[in-house]
């Protein structure tokens, strides 16, 4: 906080990142033990580097120091002064003592004093062993506390379904306040009050969960004693052991520390290593909703639907049975009706591993196309046409690089509830002081953030980018020289954008002409990071809105800079992996189209194969031509159309029609209840595999623990399948099949078991490797797209998307214990000003329709809306938000006409 | 006790007073509490907004200082002082005294926002030993007449 003490070491180390000071090394000696560290680090940091342990509560080496515990005292020998090492700057020649009799008596009365305060509930806190002031107590030999204990005792604050705080165990260390204030921003919480009653408090000392806090648990997994701890934990003990892992939600990839007991996931933390997308931060998915691991949905075995007493039962069957009715079904099926009457449904949620098998079992043993992933929903198939322009070099964006750009510019994102983590990069940057452009039609909270907030209609996005790079051009903000040296087709562009007129634009996207100008004055001359989300994505024009982007984002210099890349939001995890394994109707793996004879060759050499030259089917598509009756056999794997689609009713009927559907999952589902044959996959801290997130970073991961009863890890089990068809030999364990990627597909040539990968770059365009060949990216049409008329009946607007509690269609973030006790989630926003028309109140019931579905949600009244928007959350309540959509036309599920009214 | 009602429209032009100068909180905040009597605890969100902070950071500063309360006080705030020299002199008997007279205990406002009773460690005027302040009056070397002929002053105004 700005009025306490600003230590000298932190305007140092601005001053040094700013460049006024040079970096030096300078030499000083610890422990008798002579040492060599750059001038801005504090004696702690020095130490630290140099393998010498000062002891600390307080430190966090992602976290600014504080010096609040004053446990990292160091005695300087030649003055005798004592220094909290953590905020003294290591200067040259200083000579230091980290443990003389002087500085331990010093630090037992730290200790002695805090043991006093605290409460005498060792034996019963979750924390355990690896509380730090218990660690220190023991290290310094303090026992009972000889000085009259004055137990600082504060209620339990239990209200919410995540986190417990027993304030009598805080030992004011700031870790959770710093957390909170430096790393994820969301300030919930600050200290209150000053001396013996100072606590870490909300703002009205409210509940967490009637705070602004997101439950991201951040604070939890840093507080160095049992003052916070998760809930539905005490009892069952400590972890016994912890393992890394991946995180199963968005598509951020946060790497977990997770902590089993028994094979049974006890604990969830962030990783402790350094380098980690995440660092020491998580969202409330990753860090809480992992508890559906355990949950009592989970399939432990292969099931087999036979009919009883007139209705079908799912039956438990042994894996041979399973696999060997599967494979005679699927050939029987392919011999009678054709390759084409079978369909796979590939999942962004499972490793890429997986996806290239059920794609190549696809290809090679059923010679179908007809192979998409739950991507397919989010519109990922539409960036297909960045993929082309760049031939990927777009790719590699690291989120670190965020805070590189001269200006951010995010459009149609929430990275807040669908990126959490994502979104703290974007606060970061911001809070650093890179501008930050938020186009949204509604006011998201990183609009707050933001230098403009500029509140597009719902379908404005492409005429708002048309408007904002004519006025730029008009500006004559270009960057010549890159345009010259890396681009095509720029002067069409020029010409192109003549045509576009202000008047229109403002009248088509509803912003004033001030506020596009005053966004253009923002960007001009600046390099661009956008962050494009599920608003531009998720619409049918998405390809056009892309294009448009990557013109701006050639015009400006800004592609293959550095400062400038283009970030793209992905929902679920494994998203980008999926579709570059292959996991796509009309992309072979290394997204390479399938109808281009040249790409198919190399694989159909690759597998020595002949390979189906037309584009398969995508996921909506397969419902269709399952409903006209071409579609005999579908394979889903970790998918669950019925919760995903819209028009579930429709669904439902057309996949009774099908002949054969095998499910194969972790969670009882929807889905799995109509399948014939459900096959019992594992989650992912239950196999061995990699994920791609979606900064290209291919992260593998081991099991933590075994798969529940006889599940079996899902490569596993396709790959047992492909033994059944009986053309190639088995892969056997998963080395065998990364080998087989990492020698087919370029893009993934560093990808191991052991450590974490980049995609490769292997766009030989001039934008990304200057040393190339003189290979230019083309800029696109000017596109522009028909408005949908307002209609008459249904005079609201409807915009659907995530909020942090639910992921997806919420199949997993459902099965969560904590999620599900989680009430306030879900509710339908609406402006005040519509509530008043509407005669609806904040808590009241309302009906929302469209012409293809209703829906009835609780609502909650907000400003962040503008008059005639209303907002959905998807996931909730089985994800019944897409019953407000049609099915046919396959994409567009963002946002459609309703009508409102009172239940 | 019904909270005193308030006119927020005050706050608007004061926190655009303070909106752009450096440091721009604690006068912010002196001047609402010099305006209402207190912080009331509604202010905490706009001035937030307003100074790009948290309104959990408004509020550690509101509670962090003494000069700040997020409860309304009584139109007189009495603030007898227990430092050391006023404590040699009796200043103990003096707030038991005041206690009784206000029927209030320490930091309690009477339900008639009259009175407030609050202690205070020092206030500077340890020649004058005991003393008391009453808003912004001083009243040294005083007896329990004194408190007394004082307090019936206030109650008649």
């Amino acid at each position: 906080m700005f009025f306490r003490k600003r230590y000298n070491l932190i305007t140092y180390k601005t001053q040094q990142i700013k460049g006024v000071i040079p970096l030096e090394t300078i030499a000083l000696t610890i422990d008798g033990k002579k040492i060599n560290c750059h001038a801005d680090m504090s004696i702690f940091d020095a130490a630290r580097q140099n393998g010498i342990k000062i002891p600390n509560l307080c430190y966090h080496p992602e976290l600014k120091p504080y010096g609040a515990c004053r446990m990292c005292l160091v005695q300087d020998e030649k003055t005798g002064r004592l220094m909290a090492a953590c905020v003294t700057p290591a200067a040259a020649g200083m000579k230091i003592q980290t443990a003389t009799p002087r500085i331990i008596r010093h630090r037992r009365n730290i200790v002695r004093l805090m043991i006093a305060e605290h409460p005498e509930s060792c034996i019963v806190c979750a924390k355990g062993n690896r509380c730090q002031l218990r660690q220190a107590a023991a290290n310094l030999g303090i026992g009972e506390t000889d000085l009259y204990p004055m137990p600082n005792h504060k209620p339990f604050e239990e209200a919410n379904p995540f986190m417990i705080r027993d304030l009598s165990k805080c030992i004011l260390c700031g870790k959770c306040i710093r957390a909170d204030h430096e790393l994820v921003e969301i300030g919930a919480i600050d200290y209150n009050m000053r001396g013996f009653p100072s606590r870490p408090a909300t703002a009205h000392e409210r509940g967490l969960e009637d705070s602004t806090c997101t439950f991201c648990g951040t604070c939890l997994s840093l507080c160095p004693t049992g003052a916070l701890s998760a809930k539905n934990m005490q009892f069952v003990g400590s972890p016994a052991k912890e393992k890394d892992s991946i995180c199963g939600f968005c598509g951020v990839g946060c790497r977990l520390s997770i902590g089993s007991s028994e094979n049974r996931i006890v604990e969830v933390n962030p990783t402790h290593y350094s380098e980690s997308v995440n660092g020491a931060t998580l969202c409330v998915r990753g860090h809480f909703a992992h508890d559906y691991l355990n949950s009592s949905h989970r399939l432990i075995s292969p099931l087999m639907s036979k009919a009883k007493e007139e209705r079908q039962e799912l039956i438990p069957i042994s894996w041979d049975e399973a696999l060997d009715l599967v494979a005679a079904r699927l050939k029987e099926i392919k011999s009678r009706y054709g390759p084409q009457s079978i369909g796979f449904m590939g999942s962004s949620k499972c490793t890429i591993e997986e996806n290239y098998l059920l794609q190549k079992l696809a290809r090679v043993c059923m010679g179908t196309n007809n192979v998409d992933n739950g991507g397919h929903v989010y519109g990922q198939y539409q960036i297909r046409i960045l993929d082309e322009k760049t031939e990927g070099g777009y790719r590699l964006a690291r989120l670190a690089d965020l805070k590189q750009a001269d200006v951010i510019f995010m459009l149609g994102a929430d990275p807040s509830h669908s990126v959490p983590v994502m979104a703290y990069y974007l606060k970061r940057a911001a809070r650093k002081g890179i501008p930050m452009i938020v186009a949204d039609p509604r006011r998201t909270e990183l609009a707050n953030f933001a230098r403009i907030w500029l509140p597009v209609n719902p379908e404005g996005d492409l005429p708002m980018l048309n408007g904002l790079s004519a006025l730029l051009m008009e500006k004559g903000s270009a960057d010549q020289t890159f345009i010259d040296r890396c681009t095509d087709g720029f002067s069409a562009f020029k010409q192109e954008l003549a045509g576009v007129k202000l008047d229109d634009i403002s009248q088509q996207t509803g912003l004033e002409p001030a506020t596009l100008k005053s966004a253009v004055d923002l960007l001009s001359g600046k390099k661009i990071a956008f962050v494009i989300g599920h608003g531009i994505l998720q619409r049918k024009c998405a390809h056009k809105t892309l294009t448009a982007i990557l013109n701006l984002s050639l015009m400006s210099g800004s592609l293959g800079s550095g400062r400038g890349s283009i970030f793209m939001v992905s929902k679920e995890n494994n998203q980008q992996g999926a579709m570059d394994m292959g996991a796509a109707p009309d992309l072979l793996p290394g997204r390479q189209p399938v109808d281009n004879g040249g790409f198919r060759e190399i694989w159909e050499q690759n597998w020595q194969t002949k390979l189906a030259p037309d584009v398969g089917f995508n996921m909506s598509e397969m419902i269709g031509a399952a409903e006209d009756g071409t579609l005999k056999a579908l394979y889903i794997m970790g998918e669950n159309p019925l919760s995903a689609l819209p028009q579930r009713e429709k669904v439902k009927q057309v996949l009774k029609k099908l002949d054969f559907m095998v499910v194969q999952d972790i969670l009882k589902s929807e889905t799995t209840a109509m399948a014939h044959v459900v096959l019992a996959g594992a989650a992912m801290v239950e196999k061995e595999g990699a994920f791609t997130n979606l900064e290209g970073r291919i992260q593998s991961f081991y099991p933590v623990v075994s798969p529940p009863g006889k599940a079996m890890a899902d490569w596993k089990i396709l790959d047992q399948l492909y033994a059944r068809f009986g053309s190639t030999e088995p892969y056997d364990a998963i080395g065998n099949l990364r080998n087989e990627i990492r020698q087919f597909i370029p893009m993934y040539a560093a990808l191991n078991g052991h450590t974490e990968a980049w995609i490769k770059p292997t766009a030989q365009k001039t934008a990304f490797n200057i040393q190339g060949a003189d290979q230019r990216i083309s800029f696109g049409p000017v596109f522009s797209e028909e408005l949908t008329p307002p209609e008459k009946n249904y005079p609201y607007t409807a915009i659907v998307g995530t909020r942090r509690y639910q992921l997806g269609s919420g199949t997993r973030t459902r099965a969560s214990g904590r999620i599900q006790d989680f009430v306030s989630a879900g509710q339908l926003e609406i402006s005040p000003a519509d509530a008043a028309v509407l005669d609806l109140n904040e808590g009241n019931t309302a009906v929302v329709r469209s012409p293809w579905g209703e829906i009835r949600r609780q609502l909650r009244i907000t400003s962040d809306l503008k008059q005639g928007h209303i907002f959905v959350p998807t996931g909730t309540n089985g994800n019944d938000a897409m019953e407000l959509f049609e099915l046919a036309g396959g994409t567009g599920w963002k946002s459609c006409a309703v009508q409102v009214e009172k239940a | 006790m019904q909270t005193p009602k308030i006119d927020l429209g005050q706050l608007g032009p004061i926190i655009e007073k303070h909106q752009t100068g450096r440091w721009a909180l604690i006068p912010l905040l002196q001047e609402v509490q010099e305006t209402y009597g207190y912080v009331p605890p509604q202010t905490i969100e706009p001035i937030a907004a307003a100074l790009n902070l948290f309104p959990s950071q408004v509020q550690g500063v509101i509670t962090f200082y003494a000069g700040f309360s997020l409860k309304p006080k009584g139109k007189y705030v009495c603030k007898v002082c227990r430092g050391t020299a006023c404590h040699v002199k009796g200043s103990r008997s003096i707030l038991r005294l005041m206690q009784k007279e206000l029927n209030l205990q320490e930091g309690e406002t009477s339900p008639d926002y009259q009175f407030t009773l609050e202690t205070v460690a020092c206030l500077g005027a340890c020649f004058l030993a005991p003393t008391m302040m009453i808003n912004r009056d001083y009243f040294g070397k005083i007896s329990p007449s004194k408190v007394t002929s004082v307090l019936g002053e206030y109650h008649k105004k």
